[in-house]
Formats: C-alpha cells, structure tokens, sequence
C-alpha cells in the first residue's frame, strides 16, 4: 500500500513537471510568433527607406554623413538573423533615421516634396504599427520571463536550457518619445 | 464599487455564461413540460376510463416531444447562426469602411489588433450622426466592429481608440458569441410567446364551447410569458457584467482609461447610443421583428443592456495609468 501511493505521488510529480515543461516551451514559442508581427513591419521599413533616402538626396546631397548612416544601418538590419541581432540592429536603424529627421529640418524645399510627405506618412504609418507589434511582443518576453524566473518553473527552466531573452526596447532617451504617439517632423 | 481582478473577472464571465448557455434549453423543456403536463391532466380528467395514472402519461408524452423539440431549436439556431452578419448589417444599415476612405479609423483598429496579436475584425459603419458603436460575429471570420459616422466625427482619436479598444475586448473575452447566442435563445422564445397570444386570440373567437381547451391555452401563455421573462432577464445578465469587464479590458488595451471615460461622457449625451443595439436585437428575432421590436423596447426601459454609464465612468477613473 505505501509503495502505492509513493507511485502516485512519483507520477503526479512527474505530470506537473511536463506541463511547467510544456507551459515554457509554449510561452517561448509565442514569444517568436510575436516577433513575426514586428518582422512583417521591419521589412516594409526596409523598403522604404531606399526611396526616403533617394528623395532626400535631390534635395539635400550634400548630407551625406546621415544619408550613409541610414544606408548602413538598413543594410545590417537586413543582415541580422536572430532575434537579438535584429534587435539591436533595428536599434541602430531607428536611431539613424531620426537623425535624419533632425537634418532635414533645414530644407523647406524638400518639406514641401509631395512625394517625401507620402513617404513620410508611410513611414510614420509603420513606425506606428511598429510600436503597437512591439507591445505586444514585449507582452510575450515579459510573461516567458517571469516564467523562467519564478518558482517553481525556474526549476525546469534552469535545467532545460530556458534563458531569460531580451525585450524590444528603444533605449531610454527613445523610450520617452515612444510613449506619446510618434509624430515625424523632417 | 470596487474593480476586481482582470482575469478572475473573466474567468467567472466564462462560467456563467456557460451555465447561462445551459440554462436556455433547460428553460425551454422545462416550459415544454409543464405545459404538457396540463394538457395531460386535462384530457384525464376528460376520459375517467383510462386505466394508464396521470403521471405516467404526461411523462411519456412528454419524453415523446423532446427529439422534436431539440431538432426544432437546432434548426432555428443554425439558421439564425449563418445568417446573423446579414440580419446585423441590414437592421443597421451598416456598410464595410473602406480603407482608403477613413484611414485613421482603420489604422485606430489595426494598431490595437497588432499590439494584441489577434487578427483584425471587420469594420463597417453606419451613416448616423448619434454615437454608437458595437461588436459582433461569432467567430473569426465573422468578428466585426460597427461604429457610427457620429462616433468617428465627434470624438478624437483618442477617446475612438478607447471606444474601439473596448469592441475588440467585447470580441477577445467572446462576449460577442455569447450574446448572440443569448439573443437567439431569446428570439425563439419571444416567437413561442407570440405563437401563445396568437393562439389565445385564435380560440377565442373558434371553439367557444371547449372551456378545457381555453384553460390549456391560458396556462400555455403564463407559462411562455415567465420563460420569455426569465430569458431576457438572463441575457441582460450576460452583457451588463460584460461592460464593465470590456471597459476594463480597454483601459488595459490603451493605457488611456481616461480616454474611454471622456469619451463615455460624450456618448452618455446622445440618448440613442443603445439604438441600433435593441434594433439589431429586434431583428435577431427572425419571425417578426416587428413585435419583437416593442416588446424589447418596452423591457429595455426596465432592464439597460448597459450598466449606468456614471457607474462605469467611475471605475475608469479608479485605473491609474500605467
């Protein structure tokens, strides 16, 4: 009768720990799911920018410090293959555009360009979804994490390889501006 | 009045309307019984020959009628179930928003649906200047969003964020589903309620000489009536609670409870904010919407499908922005 019930016990045990196991593996999977939200707005970023960039020349060639920036930035956020590289290159990307943003504040010329105010509605357009795709994976990391380092999932998560991932933040100077709805001067 | 947590909130939600789901066609066979067991003891009382108890025989009988009766409410539900998108949109005169012809609208919805990761519901729109706004469909393929012209003109995009923000919760906590549901549920008694008087009306004038057929039909009536009242009173049940829960939701959504709440205050004074919901409810009726309309009316009076819009008001301004 004891050996029974110390079965019992064994296998309510193990079952509990296959659905921490499992509640991991799933919050860690929509995690990436959400990302593929954001992607999708990334990648009309990038094809953006080539023809931002074209438009701003024609009128302002000669800044050409931003305008490469910019050019870099996309290619290496191009480049980027995980979820982490795509991060900081995106970063990169972002911070790069508003300083072209501030430069381009000189030419009244180039502020009254139908073509660039379309581009710079689109542009707007996506960073706002941009920030709505963000949200929500950042709603994903943050309950994978707590996950991973509460009791009593932390247990499984340690010994299976389950880390503490990186949330899609814009850094702090950035991180105000986001707060309230971005509205892009050039 | 106090907000309670989020998910024990939604969770109680799910609960209860599974019971209340349950509830409906207990409601019905148990209105089918009684009324049965009337006819029963009538006709025994009228053949005093009969061997067979009472009991027995309007058990039987009625263990007789249940398949139909099931068959019978299945149709109707599956009916009233594909047809519900095209009842709604004709009550309401509703007409899809195109995107390039209101793309803030459409931006409002698909920014929200993004940073929740569900899929982006439908959006139509009525030409009508009074404030209004409500989801439906069943599932996702049917989810939509209906605003009036007046919401999207008179409040800013804020405030239109917090009132399409607290739709889409209507659809993520399956509000939407349930109260369609409910409102089939309620149609089908409405129209037994209607085929009752009718009868009555009927019998009057035909076969005065029956007094035993008169007292059937007169039980027949107070029977649907209570089982039409207690189906409306549960329906409202459902979706007075749920208000409070998609407001909640909203303020979740926007980090703006205070938008939802303004814009609340603006909505409170167009006293036809509830219109277009008993219009569509009246025309879920399928039958005859016509009776059904000023019956509705008439308990809406009574029963608010939305709790008082001060009370909700309230609690937005007790969520400290996050």
């Amino acid at each position: 009768m004891p050996f029974i019930i110390f079965l019992v016990v064994i296998v309510i045990i193990v079952l509990w720990m296959v659905s921490l196991y499992n509640r991991l593996v799933s919050l860690r999977n929509r995690r990436q799911n959400a990302f593929a939200d954001i992607d999708v707005q990334l990648r009309q970023r990038h094809d953006l920018v080539p023809q931002l960039v074209e438009t701003v020349k024609g009128y302002a060639g000669h800044e050409r410090g931003v305008l490469t920036q910019v050019t870099e930035a996309r290619s290496a956020a191009m480049a980027a293959k995980t979820i982490d590289d795509k991060i900081a290159a995106e970063q990169q990307l972002t911070s790069a555009l508003q300083g072209l943003r501030v430069q381009v504040e000189a030419y009244p010329d180039l502020k009254a360009n139908q073509n660039f105010l379309q581009l710079q509605e689109e542009l707007s357009d996506i960073e706002n979804k941009l920030a709505a795709s963000r949200r929500f994976f950042n709603g994903a990391t943050t309950e994978y994490n707590n996950a991973v380092e509460t009791f009593p999932s932390n247990l499984i998560a340690n010994n299976f390889g389950f880390k503490r991932e990186i949330m899609f933040d814009l850094g702090t100077e950035a991180r105000t501006r986001m707060e309230e709805p971005p509205t892009i001067k050039f | 009045m106090k907000y309670t947590g989020l998910h024990q909130q939604i969770q109680r939600n799910n609960t209860n309307s599974f019971l209340l789901l349950i509830a409906f066609p207990a409601l019905l066979l148990g209105m089918f019984y009684i009324i049965i067991y009337f006819i029963a003891r009538g006709n025994g009382s009228e053949n005093p020959d009969d061997s067979y108890p009472g009991s027995l025989d309007h058990n039987s009988m009625f263990l007789s009628v249940v398949p139909f009766i099931l068959i019978a409410v299945g149709i109707w539900f599956l009916i009233a179930w594909a047809g519900h998108a095209a009842f709604i949109r004709l009550a309401t005169g509703a007409k899809p928003l195109d995107r390039k012809e209101n793309k803030r609208v459409y931006n409002l919805v698909e920014n929200l649906c993004i940073s929740k990761g569900m899929k982006m519901p439908k959006i139509n729109i009525i030409e009508d200047d009074s404030l209004n706004a409500f989801a439906s469909g069943i599932d996702e393929k049917s989810y939509s969003v209906t605003l009036s012209k007046g919401i999207i003109d008179k409040l800013n995009d804020e405030e239109l964020e917090g009132v399409i923000a607290h739709e889409l919760s209507h659809i993520r906590n399956r509000d939407v589903r349930v109260l369609i549901i409910s409102i089939i549920f309620v149609g089908i008694f409405a129209f037994l309620a209607e085929m009752a008087f009718r009868s009555l009306r009927f019998a009057g004038r035909g076969k005065k000489d029956s007094k035993g057929g008169g007292a059937i039909i007169l039980i027949a009536i107070v029977v649907t009536a209570i089982a039409y009242l207690i189906s409306v009173l549960l329906r409202f049940g459902i979706s007075r609670r749920r208000e409070y829960l998609a407001d909640a939701g909203a303020a979740d959504m926007t980090k703006k409870p205070y938008a939802l709440a303004s814009a609340l205050k603006k909505i409170a004074t167009d006293p036809y904010i509830e219109a277009v919901e008993n219009r569509d409810v009246a025309q879920l009726f399928i039958d005859n919407p016509q009776v059904s309309h000023r019956k509705s009316g008439s308990w809406d009076n009574l029963f608010a499908t939305h709790p008082p819009i001060e009370k909700r008001i309230e609690l937005l301004e007790q969520f400290s922005p996050l």
